[in-house]
């Protein structure tokens, strides 16, 4: 079906060349899923690109793209037209950018069919329901008429995919597919993929920094390093147990939720002006010699294998398993926390961090009504512990965070920072002035996205001493200050005087923890601060975090939507889901015995080395995809929720002890049995 | 997939054209600050580069024709017009850029203001805005020019008045889209003053279209500068201004003694394209970089 042999893109800029592809060679045979995996700047896009020939003008493109019997890179005009409606398909990564905002979906879906399958309207329209369908999209014909801003993440990516299918092409494409999705959606739609492949007979070739997500659903994968196939072959045996260096530093590099341990590797893709001579890996590769960095390593069939099965490009290839699973015991004794008791709400001892039965709305500005983002939150937190919440995106992570920080105010009930509060609340003294700039230095805040966190035309250096000026230090002070952090983020002085364009991802980030910690704050909220970052680089920053929350003389809260990687240090983990607790206790506790039917269904579809089922308790699947206007009154979890009752539908369920954790369900008890019930009847 | 073919064809265009805008930029703002450069040096060197004064009076030539002690002429009032023509650039640039500068000065207060405390004041500042903004610009000019009075002072504060209103429009939007973005946040959690958020964060990022607008402003600033003298409003004779020159000149037009009035129509022609260029090109760069 598709054939790429020594595929060398160069890129020719004004300032600078770069060598975004060097020597690629694989093929996706019809019928099959083969993952494309590596970090940004891999070039996974590129090959991408150069499948549909949508090349960079000053790309320089060598060697074949051979689809059926053409050349993709030799294709006229024309002929490049037909490839890309009927021949190649993609799927982009954002979905809702990709779709025209002022269409509705189903008129973007059908003017294609009518363009490319030469459809009448009528038909047109049959068909395209007849796609929402077969992409599990519920209730196609009203979706047909919706705009893509009504839809959701995965309804769009579903859209898109539907888009991508509807002119039968023989390859699919999808870059970056689930980027940005929750775990739970994530899985059905790498489903419909294999789907795709499955029933139609299409290849589809899947784009993806993830390799543990992906490795389930493909059947082969290729690993990109800096323009080069690094390894090439059978998705599971590569995924056990990978012989290239940079493909185990991968796996390693994503945190699990068996709590196995991240080991992290140094340093950084390099981006090439011109195609390597050695190894690419070599300076981040612990098994490097001289060869290594002298020679370029020719891709070679494993031993026993053939070429076009499991090829790698190393003079010293590895085996047997990346890293064990890590026994749950060896972590448990190493958690410094006192499991709290349940029920006891008054845990004496001065509290860093107190939340009770806080409720936001956020009022829309016309008309009444508004969004419901938390719905009676408690939360406490003690000097030196760490707290991790996990939920799915709209769940009120963010919204949590902001309240934490004093960004947002309760609608009811009451927050406080080190005992005092940070916003107006009813009925409590507010510190205001300077006494409020510096209460506000007490909590600090790690974000997201590491470069937009800075502000965009002040130095490194000012950004970092910002916390510092509300105390009221001096210059001096704070230079002293300042260059204690660096060292302890192992930042060179130099960083100082640049501007955050200037920076990396994982420097920004180091900047970021660095800003967090100048002040020597009483708190740190970390709000998904691994999740704009590449995969080795995440490592490296898991790292850094994991040290700064063994502080014993400060708090963290440690927000994200990634179970895995909030086992790592966390003391505790709280399970939010529509605006609620669902389950909240110690961290192994939750992980190796979840009690709430959604930790269970979350930590069922997180990826996991290895492949084996997630922990002891049985796994639940979710029922469906969340509409709007569930989760009314009773139970959050009532619409998607496979053992729901009439009770969970009226009445509201809050946290109540089992074991050493808490959750909200009032069917715990018998939940096991009910889980093996339905297995037992599929 | 019609539409990503149409989005590979633009994604191409776009990156070939963009060395090409980048030359075209540079070509505009080189061009328009060469312009300006050489009318402020005429400006300067006034004195140098005529033996008459501004409004210095040769009695024994009034309307005398281009030529001899006169290189330009003189006007009715035997003034030499090629000198008069060098004096006026003083003012004419001088009050142009003095306007533009306290519009931008003012109007970006106000829009930072605005834009980031938002409510009522917000409200009551965009209202007032609103209603500067609903003059026609000349008008305008001449109701505060005429409640004012003459004088080189309320005639920057006239134009500055009928200019500010749009910084402020331009800074509280990049205001209200810039204090979403996380940085500023990071700044509020830091413990930073609202003074010190607006200062050293929101300011320095909602700066970029003020940059690329100042420089057409100066032209448009000297266009309203002329017709407000033009129409007796502004600078009045005997000083040298070139809108004022070309009304007291207007009338010898029709007897063919056209040199009082087009010299200085030229150096105002000349001096706003200056500004035009040197606007334009900055923009283009601002569009290439955005792209």
């Amino acid at each position: 079906m598709l054939s790429i042999e020594n595929l060398s893109v160069l890129i020719h800029r004004a300032d600078r060349q770069v060598a975004a592809l060097t020597d690629v060679t694989f093929a996706v045979r019809p019928g099959e899923v083969v993952g494309l995996v590596g970090e940004s700047g891999g070039g996974k896009s590129m090959v991408a690109r150069a499948v549909v020939g949508l090349l960079p003008t000053g790309a320089q493109a060598t060697g074949q793209v051979r689809f059926g019997d053409a050349d993709v890179l030799r294709m006229d005009p024309a002929a490049l037209a037909a490839h890309r409606g009927r021949g190649a398909a993609i799927c982009f990564q954002n979905p809702r950018g990709a779709l025209s905002p002022t269409r509705t979906v189903g008129r973007q879906l059908s003017d294609r069919l009518v363009t490319h399958q030469e459809m009448s309207p009528r038909r047109a329209r049959e068909a395209a329901r007849e796609l929402f369908e077969a992409v599990g999209i519920r209730s196609p014909q009203r979706r047909l008429d919706a705009y893509p801003h009504e839809l959701s993440g995965g309804m769009a990516q579903r859209v898109m995919i539907s888009l991508a299918t509807g002119c039968a092409p023989g390859l699919l494409i999808a870059d970056e597919p689930t980027t940005g999705l929750d775990v739970t959606l994530t899985r059905e739609i790498l489903r419909q993929f294999r789907h795709a492949a499955d029933v139609d007979g299409r290849s589809v070739l899947l784009i993806s920094h993830d390799l543990a997500s992906i490795a389930e659903i493909c059947d082969r994968v290729v690993v990109l390093y800096a323009g080069t196939v690094v390894e090439a072959g059978p998705a599971g045996q590569i995924f056990a147990e990978p012989a290239h260096p940079y493909t185990r530093a991968l796996l390693r590099s994503v945190p699990d939720v068996g709590g196995r341990p991240v080991v992290a590797t140094p340093g950084a893709m390099p981006l090439l002006q011109r195609a390597p001579r050695h190894c690419p890996f070599a300076a981040r590769c612990a098994h490097a010699d001289d060869t290594c960095t002298t020679r370029r390593p020719p891709a070679t069939p494993m031993a026993g294998r053939r070429t076009d099965e499991w090829s790698l490009a190393c003079f010293h290839p590895q085996s047997g398993p990346v890293a064990p699973a890590v026994e749950p015991a060896e972590r448990s004794t190493a958690s410094p926390t006192p499991a709290p008791v349940a029920g006891d709400a008054a845990v004496p001892g001065p509290a860093v961090l107190e939340i009770d039965d806080v409720h936001v709305v956020y009022r829309s500005r016309f008309g009444s009504g508004g969004h419901h983002a938390l719905r009676g939150v408690s939360l406490r937190l003690a000097p030196g512990e760490t707290l991790g919440v996990v939920g799915e995106s709209g769940c009120g992570k963010s919204t949590l965070a902001k309240l934490i920080m004093g960004l947002v105010a309760p609608t009811s009930g009451t927050v406080s920072v080190a005992g005092q509060s940070l916003v107006r609340q009813p009925g409590r003294p507010t510190p205001r002035g300077r006494a409020l700039r510096r209460l506000r230095t007490r909590a600090q805040f790690v974000f997201q996205d590491p470069i937009g966190s800075l502000s965009p035309r002040r130095r490194v250096g000012d950004s970092i001493a910002e916390p510092l000026r509300a105390a009221g230090l001096s210059a001096a002070q704070r230079q002293a200050r300042v260059a204690a952090v660096l060292d302890r983020m192992e930042l060179d002085r130099s960083i100082l005087r640049r501007y955050p364009h200037e920076l990396s991802g994982g420097q920004a980030q180091r900047v970021g923890i660095a800003r967090a910690l100048v002040g020597e704050p009483d708190l740190i909220v970390f709000d998904e601060p691994t999740s704009a970052l590449d995969v080795t680089v995440q490592a490296q920053i898991l790292a850094v975090i994991a040290d700064v929350t063994a502080d014993t003389d400060r708090a963290s809260v440690f927000i994200s939507h990634d179970l895995a990687t909030v086992r790592g240090f966390a003391d505790r983990v709280a399970v939010l889901y529509l605006g609620r607790v669902v389950e909240e206790g110690p961290v192994d506790v939750v992980f190796d015995s979840p009690r709430h039917p959604y930790t269970r269904a979350l930590l069922a579809s997180a990826a996991r080395l290895g492949g084996e089922p997630t922990s002891g308790a049985a796994a639940v699947e979710l029922v469906r995809e969340l509409e709007e206007g569930d989760a009314a009154t009773g139970c959050a979890l009532a619409a998607r929720c496979p053992f729901v009752t009439d009770t969970c539908r009226s009445q509201p369920q809050h946290l109540q002890p089992y074991g050493a954790s808490r959750a909200a369900c009032w069917r715990i008890p018998e939940l096991d049995a009910l889980i093996g019930k339905q297995a037992a009847t599929p | 997939m019609a539409d990503l073919r149409a989005a590979g064809a633009t994604g191409a265009t776009a990156r070939v054209t963009r060395s090409r805008d980048d030359r075209f930029a540079r070509l505009l703002i080189i061009t328009g600050a060469a312009i300006l450069a050489v009318v402020a040096m005429a400006a300067l060197a006034a004195p140098l580069l005529s033996s008459w004064g501004a409004t210095e009076i040769d009695p024994a030539a009034t309307l005398a024709a281009p030529g001899g002690a006169h290189p330009l002429g003189t006007d009715t009032n035997g003034m030499d017009v090629w000198s008069r023509v060098l004096y006026a650039a003083r003012l004419d640039l001088g009050i142009a850029v003095a306007a533009v500068a306290l519009a931008v000065l003012v109007g970006t207060l106000l829009g930072l203001v605005a834009g980031y405390l938002g409510g009522w004041l917000d409200d009551v500042l965009m209202r007032v805005v609103d209603i500067f903004q609903a003059f026609p610009t000349f008008i305008l000019a001449l109701a505060v020019a005429a409640l004012l009075g003459n004088g080189t002072v309320n005639l920057i504060i006239t134009i500055a008045a009928v200019n500010a209103p749009a910084y402020a429009r331009l800074v509280r939007a990049e205001v209200r889209t810039q204090r979403e973005l996380p940085f500023v946040d990071a700044a509020v959690t830091s413990g930073a003053s609202t003074v010190g958020v607006l200062w050293r964060h929101l300011l320095p990022n909602s700066l970029t279209p003020v940059r690329v607008i100042a420089p057409l402003n100066c032209g448009w600033a000297m266009l309203t500068l002329a017709g407000l003298s033009f129409l007796g409003l502004g600078v009045s004779i005997p000083e040298a201004e070139w809108g004022a020159m070309i009304s007291l000149g207007a009338a010898d037009v029709v007897g063919g003694r056209w040199w009082t009035s087009v010299p200085p129509g030229l150096a105002l022609f000349v001096s706003v394209l200056g500004f035009s260029l040197l606007g334009e090109g900055l923009q283009e760069r601002a569009n290439a970089k955005r792209r």
